[in-house]
């Protein structure tokens, strides 16, 4: 991992598109302000990880399950 | 081709039914899955996996539950699917079921769209609070542990 020291107000680019700016810093927080192209996905690591963990989660299934699901999904149309 | 699965036994497929999600589901490795269609009418279906007989997620097709749900496609998933302005794509919605609180829901933040026509789908990761990893799927109040269980077929 590459470690940078930045100052408040200074800016880091990654390639010839992404730039992130120390904005404030407050505390034991940084806000960063970050430009990048406008269709990029950005968002924080926990999103990415929750979405992992309802994967896990999704994937632990059994048969039985599924039948009340079923159940259910035929009740609902009823 | 046979692929063995834990809960569907041994199935054979057709090679071409083979769907490649070269990013994998996050958190999971494999790339290589099947699209089972259940033979009664239920909205469910599964996501096997090629690689791995115990991995396999229950999905609904997003269009049939929620028509409203959309996803905008970054240019660097376009490409990732081999899109072309031809394509629609089918937005798979990955289901828990019935966790301790007998509910079954949906993941809008991370949903799974797949290019038909190239059997190429990816994973993608929506930010923001609109998006919920666990939207109820029939709604908070449908889902009685009592009497859902049940149901005659």
């Amino acid at each position: 991992m590459l470690v940078l020291t930045r100052k408040m107000g200074e800016t880091i680019t990654i390639g010839d598109q992404i730039r992130i700016k120390v904005v404030e810093m407050k505390g034991n927080q940084v806000r960063l302000g970050i430009e990048a192209p406008g269709d990029m996905r950005i968002y924080r690591e926990e999103i990415y990880l929750k979405v992992q963990k309802e994967n896990q989660m999704a994937a632990n299934w059994s048969l039985d399950d599924l039948e009340n699901a079923v159940g259910f999904a035929g009740a609902g149309k009823e | 081709m046979k692929i063995e699965t834990s809960r569907f036994g041994q199935i054979d497929i057709e090679d071409d039914k083979i769907i490649t999600l070269p990013d994998g589901m996050l958190g999971f490795t494999g790339t290589r899955f099947i699209l089972l269609t259940p033979e009664k009418p239920t909205p469910f279906r599964w996501l096997q996996s090629v690689d791995d007989p115990a991995l396999a997620f229950v999905v609904v097709d997003a269009q049939q539950v929620l028509p409203d749900y959309a996803v905008s496609l970054t240019s660097e998933e376009y490409t990732r699917l081999a899109l072309d302005e031809k394509t629609e794509v089918v937005i798979l919605l990955v289901v828990t079921l019935a966790g301790e609180s007998g509910s079954i829901t949906v993941n809008l933040q991370g949903p799974v769209v797949l290019n038909p026509n190239r059997m190429l789908a990816k994973q993608i990761v929506l930010e923001g609070n609109r998006f919920p990893t666990k939207f109820p799927l029939f709604g908070t109040d449908t889902v009685d542990k009592n009497s859902g269980a049940c149901c005659s077929r």
